[in-house]
């Protein structure tokens, strides 16, 4: 069964028509790299899949369970929404670290606060807090910043960052990992490190969903490529389908223009 | 000189008197209007919009005419409309409706700054707060309030030092405050008259006071400057 | 928005109508017995009104408030107030009367209801001891640049004299004036000037010299008060009896006291 199911998702802004019947799987252990021009909609449909948008129609499941149904609006409480989004890790264009905490603290922060709402929480909160503490080493071990743990994001570079975000996106054990353009902000020196640590992750078997501009990084780490334009989904397929041989002309245009660059 | 050696002990006490009454005005409006601000701004930014029209056009009111004025009508307005003077005729009367004006002046000019704080903390942090399934209550907390006070500081700082010299005003409803003070040896008073140099003096407290509140503030400052 | 300023206009409007209905209910006589106290609006100005070394107000006129709070059966309130909101504060009624050496102008009668005269002063002119033997009659004044307290009866005496003048805050102000040089002669009372100029005083190089006019002091109450009867009443009484007089000695003003 697929982890992720999204079906005939559509989403406005105003009168631009964003998102125009989006519908896609995901196997668990699957890597899929959205790619296509800006403005095409695959960011507005990562932020539908965090619920940082309410879709307009469609149905999202994950693992045959109905998180969101546009015509359900008992689907859409803000309280549940919190638990449902739990399922999804982000990783921000923008890292959008919290300034005042250290990496450690960052990728701790979430998980404490959630670990408040355990039943058990007063009676084991050391030892809550001891495991927290030892998963967050453990993850930033992971992501080669041992030596980093207690800096705070002003003194890191912006890869080291984004490997801080991509720490503090696991610790809460997300089914699926998003990432929406996680290198664009980087310097071109710097996007190696990230993806490194992002293909590390996929050799790992996590699931994950990747808006990308690194044609090369999509072909060498997914196992599905989609390719988005003006708002639909236009072709769909494994690297080798989409990158070496694109059937519609669209597709062939942008990777054209992609590979002049 | 020595006529001024003279008067000195006389004038200083009752500067004193009057500075304390400064002091009182001072912390009262502080202790007031830094909570009743942020009360404001929540009014302000409400999603509601008659809450946040009818916020807005107070504020309006209060920012765009001066602090004199509105002293003078929250003090004299309920005997000489309502024909019922709410504060008394007494100092502490008018130590109150002096404290009250004050409050809800400086909470308007709070509340703007607290909606500049608010609103220059990024969208991104919002969200990511959201996506790490974190309410709505631990994000303004836990995330958002530090770098809204790191970055309100300095204008409220502003406002802080001249808060200090706005309660000057204050003596335009009688409330004995330490100008009045240094302005009652001019016109006689304890036996001393025509002396214009405790006026002056009073500038002396106001200084000393301003730059014990400026070096404080800049050390919180300072002490929040280790994120950015 | 219409709606809002039409209901807010309306709400106002209401208000002031329930504020008058309810104003006529009491005189002010019995407003004061009821609430015990007469509260009265001074400034420190002696020897009229000013503070002992206890912190307690006496002067000609404070005692005589006491005498006439007491006659009444009530405790009295001495508030301090700024001398330019005195009719702002009767008509507030946060005091119940202005006692404190006001000479009765034309403007002061139209905005108060005033007690009969009590006690008699005049205008002088003041100027730097030096330079006093010049100026000693109304004539030698012309060319002067005169201070004095704007909306005072001695900006009157100046304008009718149509003299260079520059009207300021207070009196004590156009004193200030005079000793900085930045003016060459004040006008002021001549209660005040006797005792707060000359020997002693910050102003010790100054004197008075020409008097302008001759005024007089007044108790001011609000429109329609009926203290305003009970207070002549008073002073005729205690004329009589000689308690005024005993007490004018007492500040150094009895020359000045008028028969009641």
């Amino acid at each position: 069964m697929a982890i992720l199911e999204v079906e005939h998702i559509h989403k406005s802004f105003g009168r631009t028509e964003v998102l125009k019947d989006v519908s896609f799987s995901l196997e668990k252990g699957q890597v899929v790299s959205i790619i296509g021009s800006s403005g095409s909609g695959k960011t507005t449909l990562l932020r539908c899949l965090n619920f940082l948008e309410h879709p307009d129609k469609g149905v999202i499941r994950v693992n045959g369970e109905t998180l969101f149904d546009a015509g359900d609006l008992t689907t859409q409480l803000e309280t549940q929404i919190r638990k449902k989004r739990l399922h999804f890790g982000l990783v921000f264009q923008s890292f959008n670290l919290f300034p005042q905490y250290t990496a450690l603290q960052n990728v701790m922060l979430a998980k404490e606060l959630l670990a408040e709402e355990l039943p058990d929480y007063k009676a084991r909160k050391k030892e809550i807090h001891r495991e927290i503490k030892e998963q967050a080493v453990s993850l930033l071990t992971q992501m080669g910043l041992e030596n980093r743990m207690n800096n705070y994001p002003h003194q890191l570079s912006g890869g080291q960052c984004q490997r801080v975000a991509i720490a503090r996106a696991l610790a809460l054990d997300p089914d699926i990992l998003c990432f929406d353009e996680p290198t664009s902000a980087l310097d071109p020196e710097l996007t190696g490190e990230v993806l490194k640590v992002i293909k590390e992750l996929a050799d790992n078997n996590h699931t994950m969903i990747i808006v990308t501009h690194e044609m090369s990084f999509a072909k060498e780490v997914s196992d599905q490529v989609v390719f988005m334009d003006d708002g639909y989904i236009l072709e769909q397929g494994t690297p080798s389908q989409v990158f070496d041989s694109p059937k519609e002309e669209r597709t062939k245009q942008f990777l054209k223009n992609y590979h002049s660059k | 000189m020595e006529l001024m050696l003279e008067q000195f002990p006389i004038v200083v006490q009752s500067l004193n008197v009057g500075f304390l009454q400064t002091l009182k005005l001072f912390f009262a409006t502080l202790i007031g209007a830094v909570p009743l601000g942020l009360i404001i701004t929540f009014g302000s930014m409400s999603r509601f919009k008659p809450l946040s029209f009818i916020t807005k056009i107070i504020v309006w009111i209060v920012r765009g005419t001066p602090l004199m004025i509105q002293l003078l009508i929250f003090y004299y307005f309920p005997g000489l409309v309502l024909g019922k003077p709410i504060w008394g005729s007494g100092e502490t009367g008018r130590f109150f409706a002096a404290a009250v004006a004050f409050i809800f002046n400086y909470a308007c000019y709070f509340s703007e700054i607290y909606r500049g704080g608010i609103q220059s903390v990024p969208v991104g942090q919002e969200e990511a707060g959201l996506v790490l399934g974190m309410t709505k209550s631990q994000i303004f907390f836990k995330v958002k309030l530090l770098q809204m006070v790191k970055r309100i500081i300095p204008p409220m700082s502003n406002e802080i030092i001249t808060l200090v010299k706005d309660t000057s005003l204050a003596r335009i409803i009688a409330l004995q405050e330490i100008i009045w003070a240094g302005q009652a040896f001019l016109k006689g008073s304890q036996g001393i008259s025509g002396a214009i140099w405790p006026l002056f003096f009073t500038g002396v407290y106001y200084l000393i006071f301003s730059g014990i509140l400026t070096v404080l503030l800049g050390r919180l400052e300072k002490k929040l400057d280790y994120f950015r | 928005m219409k709606k809002i300023i039409t209901f807010l206009m309306s709400a106002i409007m209401v208000l002031s109508l329930v504020a008058c209905g309810s104003a006529k209910e009491q005189t002010d006589m019995e407003a004061v017995k009821e609430k015990g106290v007469l509260v009265v609006g001074i400034t420190d100005f002696a020897p009229m009104d000013y503070e002992d070394d206890n912190g307690e107000w006496i002067g000609f006129d404070a005692d005589m408030a006491k005498a006439f709070a007491k006659s009444l059966g009530v405790k009295v309130e001495f508030v301090e107030i700024d001398w330019d909101n005195k009719v702002m504060e009767l008509d507030g009624k946060t005091i119940d009367c202005v006692w404190n050496g006001m000479t009765l102008t034309d403007e002061v009668k139209s905005a108060m209801d005033c007690s009969n005269a009590y006690c008699n002063n005049a205008q002088v002119v003041v100027v730097n001891k030096d330079v006093a033997d010049k100026y000693k009659d109304v004539d030698s004044l012309s060319g002067l640049k005169f201070a004095v307290e704007a909306g005072s009866a001695g900006e009157k005496e100046v304008n009718a004299l149509e003299l260079e003048c520059t009207p300021v805050k207070a009196q004590s102000d156009a004193l200030l004036e005079v000793k900085s040089g930045t003016s060459d002669a004040a006008v002021i009372d001549l209660l005040m000037a006797g005792a707060m100029i000359g020997e002693g005083t910050g102003y010790a190089d100054l004197t008075y010299t020409v008097s302008l006019n001759s005024e007089e002091y007044g108790v001011g109450f609000r429109k329609g008060s009926d203290l305003v009867d009970a207070l002549n009443k008073f002073f005729a009484d205690s004329y009589k009896d000689g308690s005024m007089m005993k007490c004018a000695k007492q500040y150094g003003v009895q020359e000045s006291i008028i028969e009641q």
